[in-house]
């Protein structure tokens, strides 16, 4: 199984190869695209993107040199067509420098690459939505060497999939940056925080109603209030605790270290760290704590010790028990491969 | 032809509503009112636990038949177990029955087994920014969407989808809704902005430990409450709902302005009016 890892600046290819990453993913938004779009549009962030071709290309070499395989994101929530042909160029390049596989988010641009794009591998972001077997059937047909799973799929979903989809990889996220809605169908902005941020945080008040226009009982006030009180929980664990690291600048906040036994047993070819936009060492703390767990995985030791060990890595087993932290939480429920 | 569809979720709310005389869309453009529905929508775009059963299925062909109705059952983003549980569903549709899919897997079971029903892409699958906080016009111009682009087109032409489901986005303009060869329908007076699949509503009567899980069995507790969601200080958002697993805006006059527009362009041919949700 092999560990993808966040990339933003050729500085972080040696630690966290040294850390344990197999394979980074980065981020590009060329100077050309700016002043011809007027946006930084290529991918998913504004931020955690190289600007040029001479870092690319270093990037790619450094890693190379070093047995790992650099990926691109093409992973906006979509394009238009005026879009399609500075991506296809952009591709063009990045293969010419040694780049590996493109990690592409919109469905045209997927197909459009196979027919027209570099001779590199295609992986099907999470943006995709890849939730069944006949969507990745799908994106197999359209070129898709490896499908990518979104975030909210269960084990036993990917399980199903993965079995009835050979002649494609897939990858699972396993740690940070949970967004609260699905990615592939979230169709608003990541505001400037003075207008709010990102939307499944921002400041929203919640009147609730009966669908029957008729009036809420107290008990049902009172219910739903404590419902709301529990989500608001929830989001603070979703959003890493607070956006918070251990001491040791371990970063809370989603994970799927536990599962990770499940995972490797069940053909997950490749696990995802989230967070391009984060610092070089929440990065390189998030690579080891999945190649510490990992290692474990692959020494054959025990799932139910392997998931003690992970979840001994933050010393907050209170944080671990809430179940909140999970990005597969039924492996808490029975401990177990599905 | 403008023709006028009436979304349902609910099969109780079918059942009222066609008691009654003909079926009068509100809540539309002033300049399009007045024809009456000719298609029912039935079906739930945004959660796969309110797919519907069988038997609703059966009445509302039924009742869609008797009412001289055209019927589009609706399909949400499914994993295989909702699959599954679609299938069924398909086997009880009339040949020609259109079948509006929200995610890839669906539109391709259905170009590859079921050569006689009739695939839609549904607004799952047609993306483009819809952000009811969105501050300007300027902002919707920075991320200009590709429904009508060519490699889009071919991925749909692959599936053998002749129509698409758009919303009306913030700030939206009658090209917005512009095909080259593909039949438009757009929904009003609401768009959707957001889903996810851990549901907030749905957690309601679950245990602490369960709530906002995956896949857990909620008590569909989104057929009993909706929720308006207000930012304090914010007067120039759109007006927004939560219903389930999806949050919603409600267009205002401009962006009905727009759709009255694109449909007397004749780039929109079917209106799709929400019934009950969200």
């Amino acid at each position: 199984m092999k560990i993808v890892a966040p990339i933003s600046a050729v500085d972080e290819v040696q630690p966290l190869v040294e850390a344990g990453a197999d394979e980074l993913y980065c981020g590009m938004v060329p100077v050309e695209w700016t002043e011809r779009f007027r946006s930084a549009g290529v991918n998913r962030r504004i931020f955690g993107n190289l600007t040029n071709y001479d870092d690319l290309g270093r990037l790619i070499e450094q890693a190379g040199e070093r047995g790992v395989a650099i990926s691109l994101v093409l992973n906006a929530q979509h394009y238009a067509e005026e879009h399609m042909d500075a991506l296809l160029e952009l591709s063009h390049r990045f293969a010419s420098l040694g780049g590996s596989a493109l990690i592409v988010g919109d469905i045209g641009l997927l197909a459009l690459l196979a027919a027209e794009g570099p001779a590199i591998r295609r992986h099907a972001s999470s943006l995709l939505s890849c939730r069944n077997a006949d969507a990745a059937a799908f994106h197999r047909e359209l070129g898709a060497h490896r499908a990518i799973f979104p975030r909210d799929v269960t084990l036993a979903e990917m399980v199903r999939t993965v079995a009835a989809t050979p002649g494609l990889e897939f990858e699972a996220f396993i740690l940070n940056d949970g967004c609260v809605f699905e990615e592939g169908n979230c169709h608003t902005i990541h505001l400037p925080s003075r207008q709010g941020g990102p939307i499944c945080i921002d400041g929203y008040e919640t009147d609730h109603r009966r669908v029957d226009f008729g009036p809420l009982s107290d008990e049902e006030r009172g219910r739903l209030e404590a419902n709301e009180e529990s989500y608001r929980q929830w989001l603070w664990y979703r959003f890493s605790c607070g956006f918070a690291t251990t001491a040791q600048g371990l970063p809370f906040g989603p994970c799927g270290l536990c599962a990770l036994p499940a995972l490797a047993a069940e053909g997950v070819v490749a696990v995802k760290i989230a967070g391009r936009e984060g610092n070089t060492g929440r990065k390189v703390q998030s690579v080891r704590m999945v190649r510490s767990t990992l290692d474990q995985v692959e020494a054959g030791r025990a799932v139910a010790a392997t998931m003690a060990f992970a979840q001994g890595l933050r010393e907050r087993p209170d944080l671990c028990r809430s179940g909140y932290m999970c990005y597969y939480r039924e492996i808490l429920a029975d401990g177990r491969a599905p | 032809m403008i023709e006028f569809a009436m979304a349902l979720v609910d099969i109780r709310r079918v059942e009222a509503l066609l008691a009654d005389g003909p079926l009068i869309p509100t809540e539309i453009p002033a300049s399009l009112a007045g024809l009456p529905v000719s298609r029912l929508q039935f079906g739930a775009e945004f959660c796969e636990s309110l797919l519907p059963g069988e038997a609703q299925v059966r009445r509302v062909v039924d009742l869609a038949e008797r009412r001289g109705l055209a019927l589009s059952l609706v399909s949400p983003l499914l994993s295989d177990g909702g699959l599954d549980r679609l299938a069924p569903l398909l086997s009880l549709l009339p040949p020609g029955t259109e079948v509006v899919g929200n995610d890839w897997g669906t539109l391709r079971r259905l170009r590859d087994r079921y050569p006689g029903l009739v695939a839609v892409a549904g607004r799952l699958l047609c993306k483009m920014i819809k952000d009811p906080r969105l501050p300007s016009a300027e902002w919707a111009r920075l991320y200009p969407h590709g429904i009508h682009s060519t490699s889009f087109g071919a991925v749909l032409d692959r599936l053998g989808v002749g129509r698409i489901e758009m919303d009306v986005p913030p700030f939206a303009a009658a090209e917005d809704f512009r095909s080259v060869g593909r039949s438009v329908s757009a929904h009003a007076p609401y768009g959707f902005s957001v889903k996810g699949r851990a549901c907030k509503i749905g957690s309601l009567n679950l245990d602490q430990a369960d709530k906002f899980a995956i896949g857990h069995a909620c008590r569909r507790e989104c057929m009993i409450y909706r929720s308006e969601l207000q930012r304090p200080g914010s007067p120039a958002d759109l007006a927004t709902i939560q219903r389930g697993t999806a949050i919603f805006y409600r267009h205002a006059p401009e962006m009905a302005a727009a759709l009255a527009e694109a449909v007397a362009a004749g780039w929109v041919d079917r209106v799709v009016v929400a019934g009950d949700w969200p």
